[in-house]
């Protein structure tokens, strides 16, 4: 079975996307612990301009999103596009090229960040140049997605494929928008937009970022990987439609609840809002039809870690989309916004749904494409407790920052004067900055033993020869 | 209302009955069946490399 899978499709690619998504994992979440130790102990800058905390946030930031998310999707969605569709991708040729690509854009990315070749557009500070290349390669993957959904052996295209599909029309339109801009160098650039045009476009692309990259390609993840994993189909595929569908025509308008109390229209706010709080019920189907998958078999979680990660992480989506269409609300957001209440939001999700879902899919898929099982089960198993127990220290750590900020800044005295300066809510907040560092460093924790277990198992494959085994079993069979 | 004003109006209001049309479809009793029948590719994809059951 192993065997005829391996040759009858490209295993190859998946396997290097897979590995280099454990890599960029860690390097992201170091580069997160430095960057929060920085923010509690300032010293730890050494007077050195690249490794400020300015310009090794968006290092961070585009490690963790566009590297090891990045390659965590590609991985996946090219394992699965072939599975559910009975067919080997329709170019391997293009299907390098997009692995080829895609790390040389994450090289000049850790390149010119710390060098401060910046936009200065959040989520998207790549310069044009690099921006270009992220065009092409993601329409190369994109189209070798679509040709072999073209040319599938099956009638009907699984809802996974549609979440991931969904995920690159959208993410081709928002980054071709937003990143439209007037070269004057190499090196710099200015956006075409100005003013609060500019802001709406930038936050229109920001939040679709998370709703069409970080949301609906990890959805694609969890339709194919949690039945799979749990070995049992998903629990309402119509459910998984209506899901979809909200999701598309959902997502597009939230962006705007970003600018609240801005110069931004005060309708255009109220809007987001509104339809931030409608997405709750899509979002809320779609964690509830992942985790209902083990109906009647709740009891694999006592011993499947992988699927520990897995309805861990769906848990965690649906907290952190119901804390959003909360935070998005004017009133909330007059207290959490600015603060690091919205830190801790971004991070329940990342940290908890998009990391944790990617990391059950990535053991999955190493057991699939390396045909053997896991280095060590145990080191799984303390990943998922480090990875969670870090996760709720950073969190919890940033929910008590950001309420304390947001208090602190409108407090005021009878005099109608500001109760504290603005250094001294900084001074407040240094406890929790420490313990979201010691959060941080659990997690990372967390993602070395990974890191060490895909090493292992790799090597274990190769020692044992399985995954030979399975290329010349498959090739004379 | 200008003209792209008039645009943006109709292409929100047509693509949200489309989705009221698509919510309609997938939660009708008829098309449960036909539907749910679709649950089950992950599961068979391993019987299908094997050559044990047919795709499609």
């Amino acid at each position: 079975m192993d065997a005829a899978a391996e040759q009858k499709y490209n295993f190859a690619v998946v396997r290097w996307f897979t590995v280099m998504a454990v890599v960029y994992l860690v390097v992201g979440a170091l580069v997160g612990v430095y960057i929060a130790a920085e923010l509690a102990w300032p010293f730890l800058n050494f007077d050195l301009p690249y490794i400020t905390f300015g310009r090794l946030r968006p290092l961070h930031t585009n490690a963790v999103i566009f590297a090891f998310g990045g390659c965590a999707l590609m991985a996946t969605s090219f394992y699965s596009v072939q599975r559910t569709c009975g067919v080997r991708l329709w170019s391997d040729k293009l299907a390098w090229f997009t692995f080829w690509g895609w790390n040389l854009i994450i090289v000049s990315a850790v390149i010119t960040l710390p060098l401060g070749i910046t936009t200065a557009k959040e989520y998207a500070e790549l310069e044009w140049p690099i921006d270009l290349a992220i065009a092409v390669v993601w329409l190369v993957y994109s189209f070798n997605f679509i040709m072999t959904l073209a040319t599938r052996k099956t009638s009907h295209i699984y809802v996974s494929n549609w979440f991931f599909l969904g995920m690159m029309v959208m993410i081709t339109y928002l980054h071709v928008v937003n990143s439209l801009a007037v070269p004057v160098d190499l090196f710099k650039s200015y956006s075409a937009f100005s003013g609060v045009q500019d802001a709406m476009i930038q936050w229109w692309y920001g939040h679709n970022a998370v709703g069409f990259y970080l949301t609906a390609g990890f959805l694609g993840i969890m339709y194919y990987f949690v039945p799979k994993q749990a070995g049992r189909p998903v629990y309402s595929y119509r459910l998984s439609v209506v899901h979809f569908w909200a999701l598309m025509f959902g997502y597009v308008w939230l962006g705007s609840h970003h600018l609240q109390y801005t110069a931004l229209p005060d309708w255009a706010g109220s809007l987001g809002a509104a339809v931030s709080l409608a997405m709750i019920i899509p979002s809320w189907g779609g964690a509830v039809n992942g985790m209902m998958t083990l109906s009647g078999a709740w009891d694999k979680l006592r011993t499947d870690y992988i699927l520990r990660f897995m309805i861990m992480s769906l848990a965690f989506y649906a907290m952190s989309t119901f804390e959003g269409p909360v935070m998005s609300l004017k009133t909330v957001n007059a207290l959490s916004h600015y603060t690091d209440w919205t830190v801790g939001h971004v991070h329940s999700g990342a940290l908890g749904w998009v990391a944790m879902v990617a990391i059950g899919a990535i053991y999955h898929l190493m057991m699939r494409t390396f045909h053997t099982e896991m280095w060590s089960m145990k080191l799984i198993n303390a990943h998922f407790w480090t990875a969670t127990i870090g996760a709720v220290i950073y969190i919890v750590a940033m929910w008590v920052s950001g309420i304390m900020q947001g208090l602190m800044w409108r407090a005021y005295d009878e005099y109608g004067t500001l109760a504290y300066t603005f250094a001294e809510s900084v001074e407040a907040m240094h406890p929790y900055y420490a313990m979201r560092t010691v959060g941080g460093a659990i997690f990372l924790l967390g993602a070395l033993m990974m890191l060490i277990n895909v090493l292992m198992t790799v090597a274990k494959a190769s020692s044992e020869g399985s995954l030979q085994q399975a290329r010349t079993a498959a090739a004379t069979a | 209302m200008t003209t792209s004003d008039w645009v943006g109006l109709i292409m929100t209001v047509v693509t949200f009955l489309l989705m009221i049309g698509v919510y309609f479809y997938a939660l009708r009793p008829k098309n449960r069946d036909k539907l749910e029948k679709n649950r089950f590719i992950p599961m068979d994809d391993d019987a299908i490399d094997s050559g044990e059951k047919n795709g499609g």
